[in-house]
């Protein structure tokens, strides 16, 4: 089992992990290496990433879906497409499309709160998130790579739906339908009983209130499909066809991130099916899949009969050779971390080691080169 | 806007610090709040839920684990260095108990669940009520002086950083008058007064990081009123090889030609690319003290065994020292370790 079984047998791989670590990197890479195998694949990007764009050769990258010209790579045989998840954007486009009423959409738009919060990140980017996976799901790929927010938000993509679902259910969002006048508070007294209406005079006041009757009035008009693709997406999430792929580098922050998002997953009943450790080692070995923990010297020999004691060619050696000691054991220090975190791994998760790359990635081949190393079979550890 | 570099920044009570996950902001923050304990004050290192990282740090410091929650525990032995990290539900309490007087009361109507779903669904109370508790953070007192100072916050990725920030001034177009008012005047003098507070950047010499810290630094300057501090730089490394002796490479490349020495190619390959990382690192560095006008401090990444309470605090004393030290950055030099 590798990568390529995953890129192959899976219809959604969710790329998830800590920030900083070349998440998203790694998932257009992922979704590149399967556009090359031959499968109709869409990489959703959720960072405005421009220089994911300049990679894939896009002049930009935003809510709209644009063809990757993959033909330039020997070989490729199926398509891929780009997008970008653009919380402010998507939302509008959202809102576009379920009001007819061009007075009512522009009093949805207008609202302070509803700006507010497509705005923000979070809860409301999980909203979007969850109703853009359900669009692309249906959009007849192959494949579908989704990249997520940091850590901590990337569980609120398995949350949020639910919190919407459980808090539409309750009833809560009734109480604020707008009506006009005092009849919005009878309505709170009624229904929601005194202690809520007081409390949202404490909380609010009544400017803030009427905002948010607005606001729920917004959720109460999603509410008939709403529950329905939250709880679709939510099953696809958790079906045999989709994959969870944690990213992270191999630095001890980042892997105790990625361990609190490994138990959130699997505390919501997700299986991680691939360990990825992104920039884990500094190739120094012929074999670039060798991660060399321990480096005699070895430059300094060369020295030796030519030059003399005192020359700067002789230091300059020595110092090479003192690099390549303080690579091995950062290499030593990060493949430690790695051991331990993969250790408490399911056995069936994969685990992927990738180098630390000479040049920084920005093309497209170089992107397909990240992707071949990700799906090589053969993964080879120093003693 | 106008940074005050010659403040130093253990005077504000309250210090706020935001960069990209994984740009080791939290060990920065608690590299400062070690100095500041060691300089007499009463660190309180404030995380905003979720990641347990604080909690790591200090376990790697001191070899005791400590839970961090909702109110503040001592994280280190001699009780000089607390932590909390904050909870949703409980800072919600937090905030009804601050509005209606009575905690019983608060707890009844934060556990109606009908309102917990509310709380969670609506947008903006979890920034409230965070800022909030940062607030309620700030004006406790013990036997008359305040309790905490200075309040260390670990500001989630920028995205919600710049949302908590913008959250006074967006409430403030929302509420003309009502309840929230008084809170939000609070909040936004506290947020907004360069003698109490002071948000501080944090970021790593790479060319992503940097550009978005570049981007964070035009928002933060065009939106927001809350006063800058100083600009991190975490990681930097130390030049791979010295400046005097990089002109022999050549030569060396030409030995391990003519000798066909493979090893030694090898070697001169990793060097030329340890010089080139360098080179990059200087370019940035430059970048951004071109294009940031704060107090810059370059920072080394801490060895393994420096992950003690010693080394953390001989980071926090260069941070310290170099965000006071403007507007030329000094590189931290090795040496000085030993």
């Amino acid at each position: 089992m590798s990568l390529t079984d995953l890129l192959q047998d899976k219809s959604l791989l969710v790329c998830v992990g800590p920030g900083g670590v070349g998440k998203t990197t790694v998932a257009a890479a992922l979704a590149l290496q399967a556009a090359r195998a031959g499968r109709r694949t869409l990489v959703l990007t959720i960072d405005p990433a421009r220089r994911l764009a300049a990679m894939l050769g896009l002049d930009g990258l935003d809510d709209a879906v644009r063809p990757v010209a993959i033909d330039t790579l020997p070989g490729a045989r199926g398509h891929l497409d780009a997008a970008m998840l653009d919380t402010s954007a998507s939302y509008d486009a959202l809102i576009h499309r379920i009001t007819s009423d061009p007075a009512h959409r522009q009093r949805i738009l207008g609202n302070r709160l509803y700006r507010v919060m497509s705005r923000s990140f979070g809860a409301a980017h999980a909203y979007v998130a969850m109703e853009r996976l359900h669009d692309v799901l249906g959009a007849g790929y192959d494949l579908v790579v989704l990249d997520t927010p940091p850590t901590r938000n990337a569980l609120d993509i398995l949350d949020a739906p639910n919190r919407l679902a459980t808090f539409l259910e309750d009833g809560v969002a009734k109480w604020f339908v707008p009506t006009p006048g005092p009849g919005l508070r009878r309505r709170l007294l009624a229904r929601g009983g005194a202690a809520a209406s007081k409390l949202l005079g404490k909380l609010a006041g009544d400017a803030l209130v009427h905002e948010l009757g607005e606001f729920f009035a917004v959720f109460m008009s999603l509410r008939e499909g709403f529950q329905q693709r939250a709880e679709a997406v939510q099953r696809v999430l958790r079906a045999d066809s989709s994959g969870f792929v944690l990213v992270s580098s191999a630095l001890a922050p980042n892997l105790a991130d990625a361990r609190f998002l490994h138990d959130g997953l699997v505390a919501r009943g997700i299986r991680i099916d691939a360990a990825v450790f992104n920039r884990a080692y500094t190739p120094l070995s012929d074999d670039p899949e060798e991660i060399v923990t321990v480096a005699a010297p070895r430059a300094l020999a060369h020295a030796d009969g030519r030059f003399v004691a005192g020359d700067p060619r002789r230091r300059l050696l020595a110092q090479i050779d003192a690099l390549r000691a303080a690579a091995a054991a950062d290499n030593q220090i990060a493949a430690r971390a790695v051991d331990r975190f993969a250790r408490e791994l399911e056995q069936t998760c994969l685990k992927v080691q990738v180098p630390t790359f000479a040049r920084e990635l920005r093309d497209l081949p170089a992107l397909a080169q990240l992707g071949d190393r990700l799906c090589a079979d053969r993964r080879r550890r120093a003693a | 806007m106008d940074p005050e570099p010659l403040r130093p920044l253990l005077d504000r009570r309250l210090l706020l610090f935001t960069g990209k996950g994984g740009v080791g902001k939290s060990t920065v923050v608690a590299a400062l709040a070690v100095e500041a304990a060691a300089r007499g004050l009463h660190p309180l290192i404030v995380e905003l839920g979720h990641r347990a990282t604080m909690q790591g740090i200090f376990a790697d410091a001191t070899g005791v684990r400590v839970d961090i929650g909702h109110e503040p525990v001592p994280v280190t032995v001699d009780r000089t260095v607390w932590a909390a990290n904050l909870d949703l539900e409980a800072a919600i309490v937090d905030y009804l108990a601050d509005q209606v007087r009575l905690r019983s009361v608060a707890r009844a109507i934060a556990s109606n669940r009908a309102l917990q779903g509310l709380f969670r669904a609506a947008p903006a109370v979890r920034e409230i009520v965070t800022l909030n508790k940062l607030r309620l953070f700030e004006r406790a007192s013990t036997r008359g002086r305040p309790t905490w100072g200075p309040i260390l916050v670990d500001l989630d990725a920028t995205g919600h950083a710049l949302m908590l920030l913008e959250m006074p001034r967006m409430l403030d177009e929302l509420l003309a008058d009502g309840p929230l008012r008084g809170l939000i005047d609070a909040l936004t003098g506290l947020f907004t007064d360069p003698t109490r507070t002071l948000l501080s950047l944090v970021t790593l010499p790479g060319e992503i990081p940097v550009q978005e810290t570049l981007e964070l630094y035009q928002r933060l300057g065009g939106e927001h009123r809350v006063p800058l501090g100083a600009l991190f730089v975490n990681d930097v490394p130390p030049p791979a090889i010295a400046g005097e002796l990089r002109p022999h490479l050549p030569e060396l490349a030409a030995l391990a030609d003519h000798a066909n020495l493979p090893d030694l190619a090898a070697d001169l390959q990793l060097a030329e690319q340890a010089i080139a990382r360098d080179e990059q690192v200087l370019t940035l560095v430059a970048r951004l003290q071109r294009e940031i006008d704060l107090p810059l401090a370059l920072l080394p990444r801490l060895l393994p065994h420096e992950h003690d309470l010693a080394g953390l605090q001989r980071l926090g004393r260069a941070a310290l020292v170099a965000s006071a030290r403007s507007p030329s950055p000094v590189r931290w030099d090795m040496q000085e370790r030993a």
